[in-house]
């Protein structure tokens, strides 16, 4: 008996850690290709469909909250385009096989997982009887492919709107950089760039060209792969000259003056632990996913010098992109902040199954639990894309829009996204970069 | 005396937060030089008006600027970049009596007797040539005192030495020419880029034999060593910024600063003045210890050039100093009547006419050109694996203030005497000394308080104060200067609810070793300077309307010279190309008798003619401590204390084309 039970003590210590069951090739399959026993459908949604105001409610149960409040105040349409496939480049997927259950949860909620290498850490089915699911989507998030091992947006505008004139407030023009530093799967160096003492997962670097008054202004975040350590983040300020370094409230300051805040970044720039994770369930839900190249697209931006033209963008106050939107399998997702002092009281993410990406139709509350912002980034599948691009297995940021629909605002992105490893030098992610421009 | 400004006292009312001031437009597809192919010129143009409304003086500034900003990829890697700017402040014709041709008038001087004090006629003594031979002394013929002066020194077109901001008041006093130079060439020097200006000159400020119009023009690129190495390179006119602070200049000394600008309220970046510079830097990358490691090297090998403290007769003259080289210059070149000077007899200070050539300011000695001119720095800058972020910074350069060394030659006012020497006499030449500065900076988190923490830390060596006790009335001293800097975002609901109202503290410190200050006969004699101050600085600035309405709200308060400023300001981007903004300037002073200091009019270096009614050692030269609030004052009181009459109100409109 006292044998029986030392034998079952990995499992219970598995029940107590939140694992249920090791994950399988299978669901490594299934996890990546979750369309291999087809496409998902819903009655009367079929690619050609424009959701509007009229017909929202018929829709209602494949439309994000946020999203169905935003078409049925009538506030946008949504044409619908035919599900597609957005294949993840084959290193990651291989990397997850290959390191298949080797991340462990850490103790409690908010401890660092043990044993990642590379990959998808948690490609299994989330269990709604699984406490820490939740948990486990957040860190595939942050381990996830994302814009790959590195990747640029140049330009990235940004436009400030006034939702019911329809002004423009304000137009920033960027460029976004993107470099995992750790756990790198597919651009050389592979796993990581070394020495790394700090322990640098990701970082992040933009830098503003316009307008004036923001000129040259540069902003660098570094995340560290310890997750109980605080994001470091620097400000180059163009007028001053100078780097500031920014104390930790910044990241949920409304950015730049925009409806966006640091921690929105790519639909949640922040730590796990920062969060409390909830898993709510699967479902089918409509994401703004597409093909570039078959969108109509934007005649009012200034032109690019290889041809290359923005999504449009349309709606109330031009505050929506005018790409199309598929029907997605999903995982739904809830994020509490642990700080009670946090301007948000939840987010609602729902994530793609497929590119397992938190930033399709999210929904933020502010501290009184009502509705605040709806933040919506469209996809273009990489093929369809510029021709740097193509195979690059990534789902492409292309648009976004963040709505807040309590002081009727809004915030636009237009990307031109890179993932191009040769504009992302690691010296791009150095403090000092910020101080050696103009 | 000597006339270290405290390189700490110079609050830029810049914001620091996240939108300031107008800048101009970027060009097209600025990605990290690799190599890629040439580009064409991006030019970007902007145009500011900057228009300021004064108390009592009316309006004090009406500056047009227009700014063109360019930048070319030239292949290879390299990259220029340029700065072009022109001003025209149409205050000097628009408010001619107060800063222009018609500015200053005729003056009178002061006397103390037993009765009060007495004014008479600049120029008309009551102490003159005849006066003091008619003392009947040895000698007393031969005197240098006149009796009036000529065409050359004309009782017009001056102003009192300090009058912009104290009263006489039984103090020194004497006249200050305030007229453009094409005006009124009286005490017109070059102070260095200042002091000898003409009308035209100070209309368009950039258009200069430094052709300052070419505000930066330089060439940078990025070496890859491999390894993850690279170095840096940026040769041309440039700035340099050193430290981790804002408003106080303790590392960042590499430029020297126009403070004619806007006094010390206009962003640094700004009004520091470029100089021809090569800086190249090191860049590590990560060690197995450090997370980033670089070291860079700044060659200035630029002529030298100081500060720009504001030529007399303009608006901004930051301590007034401009005004006290002018006058005291003036004093040398053609003489003039001193306020409540001989003391002839118990409680009686009068006017006295010096004649040229006896006290005043006579040589501007501004560094040549040479190798041993030029100015070297050394930086080593890095992140620890902990994320501290830290700097170590030395330099060699050329003091951007001007120190007054004085006991210099003159003629004896009451013998006729020439010495090629004479110790605690007024008699000046403005020396720019070396000095040696070694320091550090660096920044952390505190995330419990979730604040951003700067810190800034200075020594140097070859630093001159004013000293009275000095026979050359000037010494040299170490100081140790600091800044602890703290900030804040924190939500203030009735502000913003959505955006964090930034909260930046800064606390700065500084402390002049082996400082000399003994209470002598009359009054406190040695270094005007506080051996111990500190300086508080408060920002508080909003954001609104998605960032387009700033408000913010500066103060800054010196706490030795008990002088605070207050700025409140309100940003709006109209557009993305128009902004303006409104603000006003206003100063306070709590009491003013503790900036008085040692004046040196009981220093007697004509001995025993000079000593002091009745003293005891009449036949020995040393301060014995008459007082009042020149000259020495400006320094007691710093930029905010000297300045405190000075208050604005201002609208600045910037726009892009």
């Amino acid at each position: 008996m006292k044998k029986h039970l030392i034998a079952m003590l990995p499992l219970m210590a598995a029940g107590v850690m939140g694992v249920a069951q090791a994950a399988t090739e299978a669901d490594v399959d299934n996890s990546f290709n979750p369309y291999k026993a087809g496409m998902p459908s819903f009655p009367g949604l079929t690619a050609g469909t424009v959701i509007n105001k009229a017909n929202a409610d018929q829709f209602k149960d494949v439309l994000g909250a946020g999203v169905y409040k935003l078409i049925k105040d009538g506030l946008f349409e949504m044409k619908v385009g035919a599900t597609t496939q957005f294949a993840i480049n084959k290193n990651y997927t291989d990397a997850t096989k290959a390191n298949l259950n080797k991340t462990k949860l850490g103790a409690k909620p908010g401890d660092m997982i043990t044993g990642y290498v590379a990959g998808r850490p948690f490609p299994e089915e989330p269990d709604a009887k699984d406490a820490r699911a939740g948990e486990k989507l957040a860190w595939n998030y942050k381990y996830g492919v994302n814009w790959g091992d590195g990747a640029v947006i140049s330009p990235f505008y940004w436009k400030y709107r006034n939702m019911q004139t329809g002004q423009v407030e304000k137009t920033i023009k960027w460029d976004f950089h993107f470099l995992n530093f750790m756990h790198r799967t597919k651009d050389a160096p592979i796993p990581e760039f070394t020495p790394n003492p700090s322990g640098i997962f990701r970082a992040i670097y933009t830098k503003a060209h316009e307008p004036s008054d923001l000129k040259n202004t540069q902003l660098l975040i570094q995340r560290f792969e310890d997750d109980a350590k605080l994001d470091d983040a620097y400000l180059y300020l163009g007028f001053q000259r100078r780097v500031r370094r920014l104390a930790q409230g910044q990241v949920t300051d409304a950015f730049l003056g925009s409806d966006l805040m640091i921690e929105d970044f790519e639909g949640y720039n922040g730590r796990v632990s920062d969060m409390k994770w909830t898993y709510k369930g699967t479902k089918n839900v409509l994401l703004p996913m597409w093909n570039h190249d078959e969108l109509k697209l934007a005649t009012d931006m200034p032109a690019e010098a290889d041809g290359y033209k923005y999504v449009d963008m349309g709606g109330q106050g031009k505050c929506f992109s005018e790409g199309t939107w598929q029907l997605r399998k999903v995982y739904v997702l809830e994020a509490a902040p642990v700080n009670t002092n946090h301007p948000v009281s939840k987010r609602v993410f729902y994530m793609d199954v497929q590119l397992q990406n938190l930033n399709g139709a999210n929904e933020i509350y502010d501290r009184k639990g009502e509705l605040w912002k709806v933040f919506m980034v469209g996809k273009s599948h990489p093929d369809h894309h510029l021709p740097v691009n193509k195979g690059a297995g990534i789902g492409i940021d292309d648009a976004f829009s963040m709505v807040d629909l309590q002081s009727k605002h809004c915030t636009t992105g237009q990307f031109k996204g890179q993932v191009d490893p040769k504009k992302n030098p690691p010296g791009l992610f150095q403090v000092q970069n910020l101080r050696g421009g103009d | 005396m000597e006339t270290n400004l405290n390189t700490g006292r110079r609050l830029s009312l810049l914001a620091v937060a996240l939108t300031a001031s107008f800048a101009t437009q970027a060009w097209g597809n600025e990605l990290p030089s690799m190599g890629e192919e040439s580009s064409p010129w991006q030019v970007d143009l902007t145009y500011e008006n900057h228009t300021v409304r004064r108390e009592h003086t009316g309006l004090a500034k009406f500056r047009n600027t227009m700014q063109a900003e360019l930048d070319k990829k030239v292949g290879d890697g390299w990259g220029i970049h340029s700065i072009l700017r022109g001003s025209w402040d149409g205050v000097y014709r628009m408010n001619s009596s107060e800063y222009g041709k018609d500015a200053g008038g005729s003056i009178t001087t002061q006397s103390t007797t037993p009765a009060g004090l007495v004014t008479s006629p600049w120029g008309a003594g009551p102490v003159t040539h005849t006066l003091v031979s008619g003392l009947g002394y040895p000698g007393a013929a031969g005197n240098a005192f006149v009796d009036s002066y000529g065409a050359n020194n004309p009782n017009s077109g001056l102003r009192v030495l300090g009058d912009r901001w104290h009263a006489t008041d039984g103090g020194v006093g004497f006249a200050v020419p305030v007229r453009p130079c094409d005006i009124d060439s009286r005490g017109c020097r070059d102070f260095g880029g200042y002091g000898n200006k003409k009308l035209s000159e100070l209309e368009m400020p950039e258009f200069n034999s430094r052709l300052d119009f070419i505000r930066e023009l330089y060439a940078k690129k990025t070496f890859n060593l491999g390894d993850g190495k690279d170095l840096f390179v940026k040769i041309g006119k440039q700035q340099v910024v050193w430290g981790r602070t804002d408003l106080f200049r303790v590392l960042d000394v590499i430029n020297p600063v126009d403070f004619s600008r806007n006094n010390i309220y206009d962003e640094l970046s700004d009004i520091r003045i470029p100089m021809w510079i090569a800086q190249a830097e090191y860049r590590m990358g990560a060690s197995d210890w450090m997370q980033d490691r670089n070291f860079q090297i700044v060659w200035n090998f630029d002529k030298f050039r100081p500060n720009n403290l504001g030529q007399c007769g303009t608006p901004n003259v930051i301590l007034d100093a401009g005004c006290f080289f002018r006058g005291m210059a003036n004093l040398w070149d053609n003489g003039g009547t001193v306020a409540n000077f001989a003391n002839v007899g118990p409680g009686t200070l009068l006017a006295t006419n010096f004649g040229p050539g006896q006290i005043g300011l006579k040589d501007v000695n501004l560094p040549d050109w040479s190798l041993s001119n030029t100015q070297l720095g050394a930086k080593y800058e890095g992140v620890t694996m902990d994320g501290l972020s830290f700097s170590l910074n030395a330099l060699t350069y050329r003091s951007q203030l001007p120190s007054l060394h004085g006991g210099k030659r003159a003629t004896n006012s009451f013998t006729g005497q020439y010495q090629n020497a004479w110790p605690y006499l007024i008699s000046f030449d403005m020396e720019f000394p070396r000095v040696n500065l070694v320091g550090g900076s660096m920044d952390f988190q505190i995330p419990a308080a979730g604040a951003a923490v700067r810190m800034e830390a200075a020594y140097t060596q070859g630093e001159e104060f004013s000293n009275t006790s000095r026979e050359q009335l000037y010494s040299k001293n170490d100081v140790f200067r600091a800044v602890i800097g703290v900030d804040r975002p924190t939500f203030i609901p009735f502000i913003s609810e959505t955006s964090a109202t930034l909260i930046s503290a800064q606390l700065f410190y500084q402390h002049i070793f082996n400082h000399e200050w003994k209470q002598e006969q009359y009054g406190p004699v040695g270094m005007p300077d506080w051996e111990n101050n500190f300086i508080g600085t408060l920002l508080i600035k909003g954001f609104l309307r998605n960032g387009t309405v700033s408000p913010q709200l500066i103060l800054a308060h010196d706490f030795r010279a008990k002088a605070t400023a207050i700025a409140p300001q309100v940003e709006w981007n109209y557009t993305n190309d128009l902004k303006i903004t409104i603000g006003a300037n206003y100063k306070l002073a709590d009491g003013r008798d503790h900036w008085n200091f040692d004046d040196c009019r009981a220093c007697n270096p004509f001995a025993p003619f000079t000593a002091p009614n009745g003293d005891a050692n009449a036949m020995t030269s040393y301060s014995r401590g008459f007082g009042g609030m020149e000259p020495l004052g400006r320094f007691r009181a710093g930029p905010i204390g000297a300045a405190f009459k000075e208050n604005d109100i201002f609208l600045r409109l910037n726009y892009k084309f």
